[in-house]
């Protein structure tokens, strides 16, 4: 049978990767919508993904940031009426600013939580609410929401709740089959991670296509068998 | 097809709730949810016939719209007990063949409900051996008067299938002999119909209290838990 996968933050890093992943390798993921805001890098990804993926995947894109609540509603109703099932949903997109806390301003924490915390929530509930029966769900947390970092308050406290969420989902969501994941990622080379560690040679710490290859297995048959309430990957 | 009869309207009077028992939350998830939710995915039920306890009728329309119950629901509101609901109920099913369970099971499978409908009998109870020994008494004199075979016995469980025209039938004489039956697949045999049983599953029991709810949180536990 044939699925239809959604993927959050899909223009650049871990999200970009997995949808290039599942549009490659996947034997039956045919359709995978991406999500992320409206940039030339998203658009520029978008036009080779559909110039290099095999005959017969589709690919839908919606711009739409994640954290404005009343434009993720609407890409999901129009989404959803155009592939009707979400199989697999991998919720990547991510924000921070890192700041020290006497620093740190609560609209920014609250954009935080918007981005991180709330969107995957509302995309969840909303798709629930119309029948959507997720076969799998993966929700991209850090291994700074396992242990707080110094100055990374909001961002930790936001995966950590993403952490936290993901139990809750796995056990509601059992009567439906839904599997649901939680990845902790540690330090990859992403546009999110320059702005935590500017100073850092990305070279040297894991890339987004290695995380991209864990969320690739966890959709695939064998997938079933790992299992774990958060798994994390680190070089 | 068959129209599902789901009874619904008991109050928790033993579970020692403020609320209808079938809105209580077993790991969070209101226990009528779990019936709700296994019956939605029996390509066989289109017509789901719930009844609701007076007043709680918004509580259940809630919970039918935030879980996309797709199967078609008639509401009914419920009786005064379970053998007038079920006579009240029964008119709302537009299907010739229905299937009685009730929201107080949810460790029901869909398997349950596709082997019910799978038997080539038209009324079917899913029964469970009893491992124990039932002994007629007197209430009264608190004396034992006799003696009953293990193995002629069974445990009557829900779900169960009826033809809707036995059901009604036995429904009628039952009114008519002034008789209130606790279920349906006796009333039906005693009526006259033939009932078949079978096998049920001892996870599928009735939540009635604390204790029974402790339980079937217990086994609805991911897995994993009962790991080395």
């Amino acid at each position: 049978m044939t699925k239809t996968a959604l993927v959050t933050g899909a223009s650049r890093g871990i999200g970009l990767e997995t949808t290039r992943r599942f549009l490659h390798n996947s034997e039956d993921i045919t359709t995978v919508v991406m999500f992320a805001r409206k940039s030339d890098d998203f658009d520029a990804a978008v036009e080779e993904l559909r110039s290099s993926s095999p005959v017969g995947r589709k690919i839908i894109t919606r711009y739409v940031d994640v954290g404005d609540r009343d434009s993720l509603h609407e890409a999901l109703e129009s989404v959803h009426g155009e592939v009707g099932n979400i199989d697999i949903l991998v919720n990547n997109a991510g924000y921070t600013n890192p700041v020290p806390l006497q620093q740190a301003e609560i609209e920014d924490f609250e954009k935080t939580m918007s981005v991180n915390v709330y969107a995957p929530f509302l995309i969840v509930k909303q798709l629930l609410n119309h029948g959507n029966e997720f076969k799998l769900i993966v929700n991209i947390a850090s291994t700074a929401g396992i242990n707080g970092r110094s100055g990374w308050l909001t961002y930790s406290a936001s995966k950590a709740a993403v952490i936290n969420m993901s139990q809750v989902m796995r056990e509601e969501l059992a009567i439906y089959g839904t599997r649901v994941v939680c990845l902790s990622p540690g330090r990859t080379a992403t546009a999110l991670r320059r702005t935590l560690a500017p100073e850092e040679d990305p070279s040297t710490i894991m890339q987004p296509e290695h995380v991209a290859r864990v969320i690739e297995t966890f959709a695939s048959p064998v997938g079933r068998f790992i299992d774990s309430e958060n798994i994390v990957v680190r070089q | 097809m068959y129209s599902l009869i789901l009874l619904n309207g008991g109050i928790g009077a033993r579970i020692g709730a403020n609320e209808p028992k079938q809105l209580l939350k077993l790991r969070g998830i209101p226990i009528l949810v779990y019936s709700l939710v296994m019956a939605n995915r029996v390509e066989k039920i289109d017509q789901i016939v719930l009844n609701y306890p007076p007043e709680w009728k918004e509580g259940v329309e809630e919970v039918l719209r935030d879980y996309a119950i797709s199967t078609p629901v008639t509401l009914v509101e419920a009786g005064d007990s379970r053998h007038s609901s079920v006579a009240a109920m029964l008119p709302h099913c537009t299907n010739d063949d229905v299937i009685i369970h009730e929201a107080a099971r949810p460790l029901v499978t869909k398997r349950n409900f596709e082997d019910l409908i799978a038997s080539e009998h038209s009324n079917v109870s899913l029964m469970t051996p009893i491992s124990f020994t039932v002994a007629p008494v007197d209430p009264e004199t608190h004396e034992v008067t006799g003696s009953l075979e293990r193995d002629q016995l069974r445990n009557v469980q829900l779900p169960q299938k009826f033809s809707k025209a036995d059901l009604q039938d036995a429904h009628a004489k039952a009114e008519q002999d002034h008789k209130v039956y606790t279920e349906d697949a006796t009333l039906v045999a005693v009526t006259g119909h033939s009932v078949h049983f079978i096998e049920g599953s001892d996870v599928n029991f009735k939540v009635t209290t604390p204790t029974d709810l402790r339980m079937a949180g217990f086994l609805l536990r991911p897995e994993e838990e009962d790991d080395d």
